[in-house]
């Protein structure tokens, strides 16, 4: 496969991958930001991990639930708007048509019509925004469902899953980071109803309720999130799939210097998860042991820069 | 069946050829197809015509125009009435067509090795050696084959009379192919059953001839030889076409930054190393591919290209230097090279050209210069050129002064009255001006030319441009098998 193709499709994958986030996250925010009653709300946390805003251009809408979703939905001068994710995403499938579905291309092309159209600002500014989020969801829904059953499992295919779970890692690491405002867990003093919506945003509430039965407790989200293999959300999960997807570069016999370089470092931070538990992260501090993940996972994505997709 | 008025108000122009129409009745290959559209009516017409464009947008059939920093997508107008060609007609195009390209293959064999064409005073040599696009690069250089034209496009029109003209050959980088194919797909959509009722050939063997011919082009005889699609990126007009034909032939859609070349060989790169190229349908025109041999600003192209392809090593499709064939200019002696090289009469007429460079041509032009198109000798696309019966005195002045500039790269021609064929627009049935570009394919094997090709309209009233950077239109073009 050409370097060009495989960096488009990991990028398409990351650019998808990180709307379906914001847009998820939006959603349960927008929730619970209308059953504040203790005027403790404030979109502010969500402003600083998805957007390059200042602190003071932050305060002035971080108490204002419309202005925040225009400007994380459609403004076209954030450059981390669904608007402009979604644009670089099919820009992204444009240059590799060839190499995509023909299902697939059109799905990323009616999302990209689909948020041109008037509709999508109308609604944010005067109509429902829970159903504007959830149509776009559905848009990213179905980009899943159409790329799982119709792209074909070869190499285009892995680097799409690898740049997805690369994305996902480093999304729920920095949300759960920057949801405990960067503390250490064992000061975490967090009310049940923000450690609920935590949950709701990346999709774990009802497996943590099957999970732990004793209410809601900072540590035991801390375990789910970023340790449960099961949840697909989970820091350990992503760092596992990506892992494996990578894996079947193995027989790619004629870079396999690159091959080692890059697997060495997937399977570095795969083992540092997976020989984690609550306890150790709490010895290590919550703050310190997410930064460690992140930093991992951007470094993979430079190294994959640089073993596999430079052309230039 | 009730009288529609879409037919009774169709009025073709005056002293022109209609398609559909004559002496007020339907022609015979049109009489079917109209009878549905008249059952049809204007109201599921409306709707058809917006689900196309729906279809269109959707499946990303668009060019973008950047302005302002923004893409905006646009759709190349698509009209609902097909343009039918009867079988008979079509085999005397496709001889004829067939018969022009063999001789323009002679003529750049010739012209690039013993050049007996200039040697016996058929062609003045000077009209070679002026041309802007005749490569030194390409002397005495044994092109695979003998095939320098892999792929022509050639624009027919048809004057008042009913006879068909070769307006140009274009033998460097013809696009408008994937409209071909595309419109016809939107047919199938649109109007289930209309074409296996009305016996319309298939044109889906285009990709595959094409695929056939490239890969028997391969240096390497090896049986799985990689075959490249060179495009000039996701920015260029003709993009659509460069992914269509890719996706359709199964081959790797490259950019020039995703080739480079090695001890007179080229590879692309890979996630897996470096991969060795044997065939490359380039998009790129002759002046980008090198920097190393023609223009050195390129970015298009690749580093050390030629010399590989001088070495063998790599084949090239279309060959470069074709442009020396269908200049304008030389176009003129298309007709006398069709008797030197094959000594037969030709089949399609030119239309007759004035040599600007000839001072007695350049006299009878310039004083009956408003029913004369002058063009630029190396230009397509419709850029450059005056329509002597719409441009205004002041225009004509300027143009003439340019004229005298370089009479070599100007010619004109007498106002050929385009034939019209009905297009649906706003509601109405309206006679519009259209051209023909059949799509040739020579291969190792042989002529071969799917039956169709790129009907384009030119959408505004009584205009005789069709071309789509001027805003032109395209139709569905079927051939009838009987």
């Amino acid at each position: 496969m050409l370097s060009r193709v495989a960096d488009s499709l990991y990028w398409m994958s990351r650019y998808m991958e990180r709307s379906d986030g914001i847009l998820r996250m939006l959603k349960i925010n927008y929730a619970s930001s209308q059953e504040d009653l203790t005027d403790e709300f404030s979109w502010k946390p969500v402003l600083k991990i998805f957007t390059y805003m200042t602190e003071e251009e932050a305060d002035g809408i971080a108490l204002h639930s419309r202005k925040v979703l225009q400007h994380m939905v459609t403004n076209r001068e954030n450059q981390n708007s669904v608007y402009n994710v979604v644009t670089m995403a099919r820009e992204n499938a444009r240059s590799v048509q060839d190499h995509i579905s023909k299902e697939l291309w059109q799905c990323l092309n009616e999302f990209y019509h689909l948020m041109r159209e008037g509709w999508v600002e109308e609604a944010l500014e005067n109509g429902d925004p829970v159903n504007v989020l959830d149509v776009l969801i559905k848009q990213c829904l179905l980009y899943y469902g159409t790329a799982d059953i119709t792209m074909a499992r070869g190499e285009g295919n892995i680097f799409m899953n690898i740049g997805k779970l690369l994305e996902r890692g480093i999304q729920t690491a920095t949300i759960v980071d920057t949801k405990f405002s960067r503390q250490n867990i064992q000061e975490i003093t967090a009310e049940p109803a923000d450690l609920r919506y935590l949950l709701l945003s990346l999709s774990g509430y009802s497996l943590y309720l099957r999970t732990f039965r004793s209410g809601f407790e900072a540590r035991n989200v801390v375990d789910l999130v970023v340790l449960n293999k099961q949840f697909p959300r989970s820091v350990s999960y992503s760092v596992h799939k990506m892992q494996f997807n990578f894996e079947r570069f193995y027989t790619q016999r004629a870079n396999i210097d690159s091959y080692n370089t890059v697997s060495f470092m997937m399977g570095r931070i795969k083992s540092k998860v997976q020989y984690s538990t609550a306890e150790t992260i709490i010895q290590q501090g919550l703050h310190s042991y997410l930064q460690e993940v992140i930093t991992s996972l951007n470094e993979i994505g430079v190294a994959l820069e640089k073993h596999y997709f430079a052309y230039f | 069946m009730p009288i529609n008025d879409l037919l009774q108000k169709y009025v073709p122009d005056a002293n022109t050829w209609d398609e559909m129409y004559e002496n007020n009745s339907v022609r015979n290959q049109y009489s079917d197809v109209m009878d549905f559209f008249q059952q049809l009516g204007t109201e599921e017409l409306n709707k058809k015509e917006e689900q196309a464009k729906r279809l269109f947008m959707s499946q990303g059939i668009t060019f973008t125009v950047y302005s302002s920093g923004e893409g905006i997508e646009k759709i190349f107008p698509f009209d609902l009435i097909p343009r039918i060609i009867t079988a008979s007609e079509w085999a005397f195009i496709e001889s004829g067509i067939k018969q022009r390209l063999q001789a323009l293959n002679l003529f750049l064999k010739d012209v690039y090795n013993e050049q007996f064409i200039i040697k016996d005073g058929v062609v003045p040599i000077d009209m070679v050696y002026s041309c802007p696009h005749f490569l030194r690069e390409m002397i005495r250089f044994p092109v695979p084959y003998d095939i320098y034209v892999h792929i022509a496009g050639i624009d027919l029109i048809r004057d008042h009379d009913g006879s068909i003209y070769i307006l140009e050959d274009n033998l460097r980088t013809p696009s408008g192919v994937s409209y071909m194919l595309e419109n016809r797909e939107i047919t199938k959509r649109l109007f289930p059953d209309l074409l296996p009722n009305n016996g319309v050939q298939s044109v889906l063997d285009y990709p595959d001839i094409l695929h056939k011919n490239l890969v028997l082009l391969s240096p390497r005889k090896i049986s799985n030889p990689t075959i490249v699609l060179l495009t000039p990126g996701i920015y260029n007009s003709a993009y659509f076409e460069h992914t269509t034909l890719a996706r359709l032939m199964g081959v790797e859609l490259v950019e020039g930054r995703d080739l480079v070349v090695d001890n007179h060989k080229v590879y692309m790169k890979t996630t897996n190393g470096l991969q060795q190229v044997d065939v490359i349908y380039r998009r790129v025109d002759d002046e980008f591919i090198d920097p190393l041999v023609f223009n050195k600003n390129s970015m298009l192209g690749v580093a050390g290209i030629m010399s590989a392809y001088r070495k063998g090593n790599v084949a090239l499709v279309n060959a470069p230097g074709n442009g020396v064939s269908d200049d304008k200019a030389i176009y003129t002696f298309v007709p006398a090279m069709i008797k030197y090289y094959l000594n037969q009469e030709p089949i399609l007429k030119n239309v007759p050209t004035y040599q600007l460079s000839n001072p007695d041509e350049k006299q009878y032009v310039f004083s009956n210069i408003e029913r004369m198109v002058v063009k630029k000798t190396n230009e397509s696309g419709g850029y450059g050129m005056l329509m002597g019966h719409t441009a205004t005195e002041e225009e004509r002045i300027k143009y003439m002064a340019e004229i005298q500039k370089d009479p070599r790269q100007f010619i004109a021609q007498p106002i050929i009255n385009l034939s019209s064929a009905p297009c649906y627009m706003n509601g109405k049935l309206q006679p519009r001006r259209v051209d023909l570009r059949p799509f040739a394919l020579c291969g190792p094997q042989g002529i071969q030319i799917v039956p169709g090709g790129l009907t384009r309209v030119a959408l505004r009233e009584g205009s005789l441009v069709v071309n789509s950077s001027q805003g032109g239109g395209s139709k569905d073009t079927w051939v009838l098998a009987e």
